[in-house]
C-alpha cells in the first residue's frame, strides 16, 4: 500500500472512527461521573457559589501561572509544574495556533481565526517535546512518581508524544517523504484520540467539570482561593 | 515512415545541422540527463545552442542519427484529449516538434484524416506490422464495469482494446491522470469502475505521466527516452519518472517563503492575495502533490496555477478529486461526521453513561438494603 493510501484512509475513515469513538467515550465518562450524583447539601451557603467557580478559573488561568512561587505544587516540584506548563503551553500553540491545525478546527467546527508564523510554532514544538522527554525522565527516577507510575502513565505518555514529535519531523521533512511522515503523523493522532477517553488524557475534560466542583464549594464557604 | 531515420525525416523537413545539434541538448535536458538539471534550472535556461556537446548529448545525436522513427499507438478512453491538446499544443515548438519528428503515430482518433472502419483497419495493421516494436501511449480511464459496455470503439470495448494493443506493446505510457490513476471519472461514486492503465494492465511496465492535463515536456520526454534510449526512465513508487515527479510543487514553490513566514491569503482578492502570499489556506495541496508545475511550468515556462494566484489541486495524485476539497486546507480530515452523527455518538455515550451509573446505584441500595 502506497504512503498516499495509507494517508488516505488515516485523515478519512480512521480519523472519522477515532473522533466519533472520542466524543462517544467523552460523553460516556463524563456524564457516568456526573450521575453519580452529589450528597445533598443541607447547610447554608456562606458565599456565591458561581462566583467561586468564576474566581477559580480566572486565578487558575491569570494569576497562578505567573506567580507560581506562592504555591505549593509549584515548590513541593517545580520541575513537574515548570515542565507541565510549558508542554501544555506547547500544546495549545501548536494545535490551537498552527496553521494545519487552525484547517482542521475550522473543517470541523466552520471556524477560522489568525495563526502564527510556522518557525514560532516550531519552536514551541520543540520546546514542548523536550518537556515531555524531561517529565519522562523524572517519572522514571523520582522516588515517589516511580511508584505510583504503572504501564498506563507510560502508554499514556507515548500516545502522547507519537503525535508531537511525528509532527515535528513532518515540518523538518526528516524520515521519508512527506506524505509517509503525513500519514505516521495522522495515524498516531487517530491512535490518541481513541486513547483518550479510555485514559486519564481525557483529564482535559474533567479539569473544567472538577476545578467547577471545587470552585464552587470553596465559594459556599467563602473561601478565597 | 519508420523506415528512415530520425536524422534523415528531420533533414528532409529543412532542419539545420546546427538546429539539430541544438535539439540533441534540449532533449538531454528535457530527459534530465544533462546538468544543469531541467528541475533546477526549467527549461528555457537550456534552449541555447550548446558550446561543447557533452557525452550525454553525443548518444543522443548517434541515436538520432541511426535509430529509426517509433511507431506510436495512443488510445483515447474515457478523457477529454486535454493531454492530447497540450502535447500538440505545447509552445515549445523545437522540443515538440523534435518529439513529433521521432515518432510515427499510427493511430490517434483525434489526429487522424480517417474515420470509422479505415482507422481501425489502420491500428489493427499497425500493431501486427509493429508488433513488439510501438509505444502505446494511453489517454483516459477504462470502465470496468457492466464488462466495459461504458466505453465501446468499433464495438468493442475499451478493456478488450487495452489489453489487445498492450499485448504487442513495446512501452506503455499512460498520459493524464484518468489513464494513470482513473482521474475525474473515478471520482466518488465511480459509476463506470473506471481505472487506471496499471491496474488492468499488470504484467507490463506502465509508466504514469500524471496531471490534469500531463505536463507536455513530460510526456514528450519520456517518449524521446525511450526513442532514444531504448529504455524507460527512471520510476517513483507510483510509476511515475522521477525526473519531472521527484519534487512536490511545495518544495520548489516561489510562495513558499509567505509559507515560512505564516503569511496567508484567507480569499482570492484580500490584500495577501494581491502580495502573492502562500495560498495554504485556500486549500493548496502542494506540499503532498509531485509534479514538476513549479519548475516547468506551462508555455514556455510562462506560469503554473500557484504562480498565477490558484491553490494547487494536487492533479497528479491519484483519486486528486476525492482528496479533500478544492479551497479547503489540506490538513481538513477527509471524512467528517455530521451533527447528527456527532450528535448520536454523544447521545449514546450519555444514556449509556447515566445507564450505567444508575444500574450501578441502585445494586449498591438494594445491598444496603439487605445488609
Ligand atoms: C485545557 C486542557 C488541559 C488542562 C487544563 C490540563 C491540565 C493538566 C494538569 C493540571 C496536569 C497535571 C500536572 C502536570 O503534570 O502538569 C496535566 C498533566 C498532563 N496532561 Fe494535561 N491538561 C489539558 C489538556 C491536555 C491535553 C489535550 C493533553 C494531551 C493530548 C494533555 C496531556 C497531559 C499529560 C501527558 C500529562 C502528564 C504530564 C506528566 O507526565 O507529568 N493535557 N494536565
Ligand atoms: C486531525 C488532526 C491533525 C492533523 C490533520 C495534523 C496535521 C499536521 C500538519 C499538516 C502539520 C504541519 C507539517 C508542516 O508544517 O509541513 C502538523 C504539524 C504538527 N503537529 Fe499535527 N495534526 C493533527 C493533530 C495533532 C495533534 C493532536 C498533535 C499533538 C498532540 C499534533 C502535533 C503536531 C506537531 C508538534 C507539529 C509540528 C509543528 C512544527 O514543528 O511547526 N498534531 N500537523
Ligand atoms: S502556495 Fe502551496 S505549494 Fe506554494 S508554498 Fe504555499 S502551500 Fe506550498
Amino acid at each position: 500500500m502506497s504512503s498516499q493510501a495509507v494517508l488516505e484512509f488515516a485523515r478519512g475513515p480512521f480519523f472519522y472512527f477515532a473522533l466519533l469513538f472520542m466524543l462517544f467515550g467523552l460523553a460516556y465518562r463524563l456524564f457516568n461521573v456526573i450521575s453519580l450524583g452529589w450528597n445533598k447539601d443541607r447547610v447554608v451557603p456562606m458565599g456565591s457559589k458561581s462566583k467561586g467557580v468564576v474566581i477559580t478559573f480566572l486565578k487558575a488561568f491569570l494569576i497562578w501561572p505567573f506567580i507560581p512561587w506562592v504555591k505549593d505544587t509549584f515548590n513541593r516540584n517545580p520541575l513537574i509544574y515548570i515542565g507541565g506548563g510549558l508542554f501544555h503551553l506547547s500544546l495549545f500553540v501548536v494545535i490551537i495556533l498552527g496553521t494545519p491545525h487552525m484547517l482542521v478546527w475550522k473543517s470541523l467546527i466552520g471556524l477560522g481565526w489568525p495563526t502564527l508564523p510556522l518557525p514560532v510554532v516550531d519552536w514551541m514544538s520543540a520546546v514542548g517535546i523536550i518537556a515531555m522527554v524531561i517529565l519522562l525522565i523524572n517519572r522514571r527516577i523520582h522516588p515517589v512518581l516511580k511508584l505510583i507510575s504503572g504501564p498506563a502513565e507510560f502508554v499514556a505518555w507515548l500516545f502522547v508524544f507519537l503525535p508531537m514529535i511525528t509532527g515535528y519531523m513532518m515540518t523538518h521533512h526528516i524520515g521519508g517523504s512527506y506524505e509517509a511522515l503525513y500519514a505516521r503523523h495522522m495515524i498516531s493522532v487517530d491512535v490518541l484520540m481513541i486513547w483518550i477517553p479510555l485514559s486519564r488524557i481525557s483529564h482535559f475534560v474533567f479539569y473544567f467539570f472538577s476545578r467547577a466542583i471545587h470552585g464552587q464549594e470553596f465559594g459556599k464557604r467563602g473561601v478565597a482561593v | 515512415m519508420p523506415e528512415e531515420t530520425i536524422q534523415q525525416s528531420l533533414a528532409s523537413q529543412g532542419v539545420s545541422r546546427r538546429d539539430f545539434l541544438k535539439l540533441s541538448g534540449v532533449l538531454a535536458a528535457a530527459m534530465g540527463l544533462q546538468l544543469p538539471p531541467l528541475e533546477k534550472s526549467g527549461l528555457p535556461a537550456a534552449l541555447g545552442v550548446p558550446e561543447q556537446i557533452s557525452p550525454t548529448e553525443q548518444t543522443i545525436l548517434n541515436a538520432l542519427e541511426t535509430k529509426q522513427r517509433l511507431p506510436v499507438i495512443w488510445l483515447e478512453f474515457q478523457d477529454c484529449t486535454g493531454c492530447t491538446e497540450a502535447v500538440t499544443r505545447s509552445v515549445s515548438p523545437s522540443l515538440t516538434n523534435l518529439v513529433l519528428n521521432t515518432l510515427t503515430i499510427e493511430y490517434h482518433e483525434t489526429l487522424a484524416a480517417a474515420a470509422g472502419f479505415q482507422v481501425e483497419q489502420a491500428k489493427q495493421d499497425a500493431m501486427k506490422k509493429y508488433a513488439g516494436q510501438y509505444i502505446l501511449v494511453v489517454e483516459g480511464s477504462i470502465p470496468t464495469d457492466l464488462d466495459g459496455s461504458y466505453c465501446v470503439i468499433g464495438g468493442r470495448s475499451a478493456v478488450e482494446q487495452l489489453k489487445e494493443a498492450a499485448a504487442g506493446a513495446a512501452a506503455i505510457i499512460a498520459v493524464g491522470n484518468c489513464a494513470a490513476y482513473g482521474g475525474l471519472p473515478k471520482a466518488k461514486p465511480n459509476p463506470t469502475g473506471a481505472k487506471g492503465v496499471w491496474e488492468i494492465i499488470t504484467d507490463k511496465a506502465v509508466v504514469n505521466i500524471s496531471g490534469c492535463p500531463a505536463i507536455p515536456e513530460a510526456t514528450t520526454g519520456v517518449i524521446a527516452h525511450f526513442a532514444i534510449f531504448g529504455t524507460l526512465p527512471k520510476l517513483d513508487k507510483l510509476n511515475r519518472p522521477l525526473t519531472f515527479y521527484g519534487k512536490t510543487v511545495h518544495d520548489r514553490c516561489l510562495r513558499r517563503p509567505f509559507y515560512e513566514a505564516g503569511k496567508f491569503a484567507l480569499s482570492f482578492d484580500d490584500e495577501g492575495a494581491r502580495e502573492g502570499h502562500c495560498l495554504y489556506k485556500l486549500g493548496c495541496k502542494g506540499p503532498t502533490t509531485y509534479s514538476a508545475c513549479a519548475t516547468i511550468k506551462w508555455d514556455q515556462g510562462l506560469s503554473f496555477p500557484v504562480q498565477s494566484g490558484h491553490p494547487c489541486l494536487g492533479c497528479t495524485e491519484p483519486n486528486f478529486w476525492d482528496g479533500g476539497g478544492f479551497y479547503e486546507g489540506q490538513s481538513a480530515p477527509l471524512d467528517r461526521p455530521t451533527i447528527t452523527a456527532v450528535g448520536a455518538a454523544v447521545g449514546v455515550g450519555a444514556a449509556l453513561g447515566i445507564g450505567t451509573a444508575l444500574v450501578n446505584q441502585s445494586k449498591k441500595k438494594a445491598h444496603k438494603g439487605e445488609s
